[in-house]
């Protein structure tokens, strides 16, 4: 099917029409550049979406106390929630299996001084565990572990960004900063994906927070991930039981909405997930749409070939080409300019998207880039449009009647 | 070789038809070479198309080496023409594009012969006819009269048992029309059954046998005195 013969059959047939090729490939190719470009876009948007998530574990439920809107169990509405450690002992021991990481998080705010420099910011009680959930990055030093907690050491992880504030050229790592007049000793510094703004904040052992506030064993938060194998439904359901049991526990109405917030990164990720889905469906619905405005004229300038060739054709069958060898010699013409000239399209979006790529690093348009799947796709589309485009002018072709190859012209 | 009994061809244009043929019954034997001549519009074409398995015929019986021809469908209606039949046409139809050896070995191309057999068979045909040094040559650098002689290799590349012409010469001056008659003769000697459509009664007279065909009907069949081409002293 393939041999050199029939090559060399295409080849001469192109040579021999080669505006006609130029223009046939360019419609084609033209379909294809705007196709990969819109893909590569949506993808670009899907990056954008995904950073901003990043911030966080995606597979993360975040649990915030509020205030009940009904009464329940001899309590009356507007009783402020406050989460304990045993509560989040109860989560610990209910879910296991379940669960991936858990932390509580106890918050304060705290003026930072080291030297002559001072400043204000957010620091936050937590376990180990923290560190996962929050995805946060341990440039130097270390995080807080389990006998920082065990011993409720105070030691403390800084962000970037009090790094260089405060310590200016300093290396902070093993270095005593004050924190509300108390000294805590610097063990790391890290930075955050997400933003900034977390770089403001330091982590401390929840244990040695709760010991020096207080002596409480109250906290704020409790942040957890689930087994990452679940799926949306598994993961909303998971976070569903928590909070059912969560409500039995606290005597809430189970009907309460204002008692307490979950935050399920879960839900919010479908959602643009979903969205961006549906751009990806939009453009390769438009791409589509330029495609086959690119079939449709490689398929009518084909017909006008053909016609061209009419004379040829009957010749060829007089001479013992059977209608297959016809039907041949024009489909893999067809396949042959629609793939290379959609290919070049390709390869000049996937240039187009390389080169500004790099350039583009926009909140919700980030780092657009071809994959795989859509050069694939791309491919196997070219080679059906090639087939469609070939079709009809192949079976045109193929019905010549031999006897016109015989009447003089 | 080419027995036909009763046949009949009309074509349908549209309310009118117009029966071409009217009932011939014809037969040529092996090694024969017959000319088929009469006015224009008496249906010559017409029946070399269906002898030719170009066209159908309406009513009768076709036999081509003892294989009867009828309501063939398209591919093996290809291969038969392929095996049986070769092809000289009056406007040479040779493809523009593909060297005389391209064109004669296109043929054995769909015959499945291999691209380096298929090429030392094409030369050896183009030699025969004496376009040994023309091989490589486009069709559009070929005088008329080498055209013919490419379209002739052509027709024996696939060794057939029957050649077909349609005024062969009808295109060519007197001068090359006798160089194409003389290889035709030739290659009757050979032994192959040629069948030569003509207006031109010195063209008819260069063959051995002479049919009229008049309003769709044999009016005449005879034998003539073959006429040797005399060599052109050059
Ligand atoms: N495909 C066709 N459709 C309709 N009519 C046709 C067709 N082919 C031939 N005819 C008609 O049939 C008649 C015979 O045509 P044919 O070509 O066989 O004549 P001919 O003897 O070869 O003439 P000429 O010497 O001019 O070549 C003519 O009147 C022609 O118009
Ligand atoms: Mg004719």
């Amino acid at each position: 099917m393939f041999s050199r013969d029939l090559w060399s059959e295409i080849f001469h047939s192109i040579k021999s029409n080669k505006l006609r090729t130029f223009l046939t490939g360019f419609s084609v190719a033209w379909g294809i550049f705007i196709l990969v470009l819109l893909l590569a876009s949506v993808d670009g948007m899907k990056n954008g979406f995904t950073k901003q998530f990043n911030d966080d574990a995606t597979n993360s439920i975040f649990i915030y106390p509020g205030s009940t809107t009904k009464p329940y169990g001899g309590f009356e509405a507007g009783r402020r929630i406050q989460f304990d450690n045993e509560d989040l002992d109860f989560i610990k021991q209910s879910f296991t299996g379940y669960l991936e990481y858990i932390t509580p998080r106890f918050s304060k705010s705290v003026t930072a001084n080291f030297g002559k420099e001072t400043g204000t910011y957010s620091i936050r009680g937590v376990n180990p565990d923290h560190q996962i959930i929050e995805r946060t990055v341990v440039e130097k030093g270390r995080y807080i572990n389990e006998n920082d907690i065990q011993n409720t050491l105070k030691v403390v992880v800084i962000g970037k960004v009090i790094a260089d504030e405060l310590f200016k050229d300093v290396d902070p790592v093993g270095q005593n900063i004050i924190l509300n007049k108390l000294s805590y000793k610097v063990i790391g510094i890290f930075s955050d994906d997400g933003n900034e703004r977390e770089e403001r904040n330091m982590y401390t052992p929840v244990s040695t927070l709760q010991r020096l506030y207080g002596n409480t064993r109250n906290i704020d938060q409790i942040a957890l991930t689930y087994n990452p194998e679940f799926n949306f439904a598994e993961a909303i359901n998971f976070s569903d039981n928590i909070e059912v049991a969560l409500k039995r526990r606290l005597i809430i109405d189970p009907e309460d909405q204002g008692a307490l917030y979950f935050n399920n990164y879960a839900e919010q990720f479908s959602n643009v997930s979903n969205f961006t889905t549906m751009l990806s469906v939009i453009s390769i619905g438009i791409g589509m749409l330029i495609l086959i405005a690119g079939i449709v004229g490689i398929g009518n300038i084909l017909v006008f070939i053909i016609k061209e060739r009419t004379k040829e054709i009957g010749v060829r069958k007089a001479l013992g080409a059977k209608p297959f060898d016809v039907i041949k010699l024009v489909l893999l013409e067809s396949v042959f300019i629609t793939s290379i000239s959609g290919l070049i399209g390709m390869l000049f979006a996937m240039a187009v998207v390389a080169l500004i790529s790099p350039i583009i690093d926009a909140p919700a348009f980030s780092n657009p880039s071809v994959d795989n799947v859509t050069i694939i796709t791309a491919t196997i589309v070219l080679v059906v449009a090639g087939v469609l485009a070939g079709l009809i002018p192949a079976m045109k072709a193929a019905s010549v009647k031999p006897i016109v190859a015989l009447r003089a012209d | 070789m080419i027995e036909i009994k009763d046949l009949h061809k009309s074509y349908h244009m549209g309310s009118n038809s117009l029966h071409v043929l009217k009932g011939i019954n014809f037969s040529v034997k092996e090694g024969e070479l017959v000319a088929i001549m009469g006015s224009s519009g008496s249906g010559k074409s017409t029946l070399l198309n269906i002898l030719g398995m170009l066209d159908n015929l309406d009513e009768g019986e076709y036999l081509l080496d003892g294989v009867t021809i009828k309501n063939l469908n398209e591919t093996k209606a290809a291969n038969y023409r392929n095996k049986f039949l070769g092809f000289i046409f009056q406007s040479f139809n040779l493809i523009n594009y593909k060297s005389a050896w391209e064109n004669v070995a296109l043929p054995l191309y769909y015959q499945g012969v291999n691209r380096k057999l298929r090429k030392e068979r094409a030369i050896k045909h183009l030699e025969s006819v004496g376009l040994g040094p023309w091989v490589d040559h486009l069709p559009s650098e070929l005088s008329g009269g080498q055209k013919q002689r490419v379209a002739i290799a052509r027709a024996l590349a696939a060794e057939p048992k029957v050649m077909l012409a349609d005024e062969p010469t009808g295109a060519l001056d007197s001068k090359t029309s006798h160089e194409v008659m003389d290889l035709i003769q030739k290659i009757n000697d050979e032994g192959k059954t040629i069948l030569v459509v003509t207006h031109e009664d010195d063209i008819a007279h260069m063959c051995k046998r002479i049919v009229h065909l008049k309003d769709g009907v044999i009016v005449e069949d005879k034998v003539v005195d073959q006429v040797r081409v005399t060599p052109y002293v050059q």
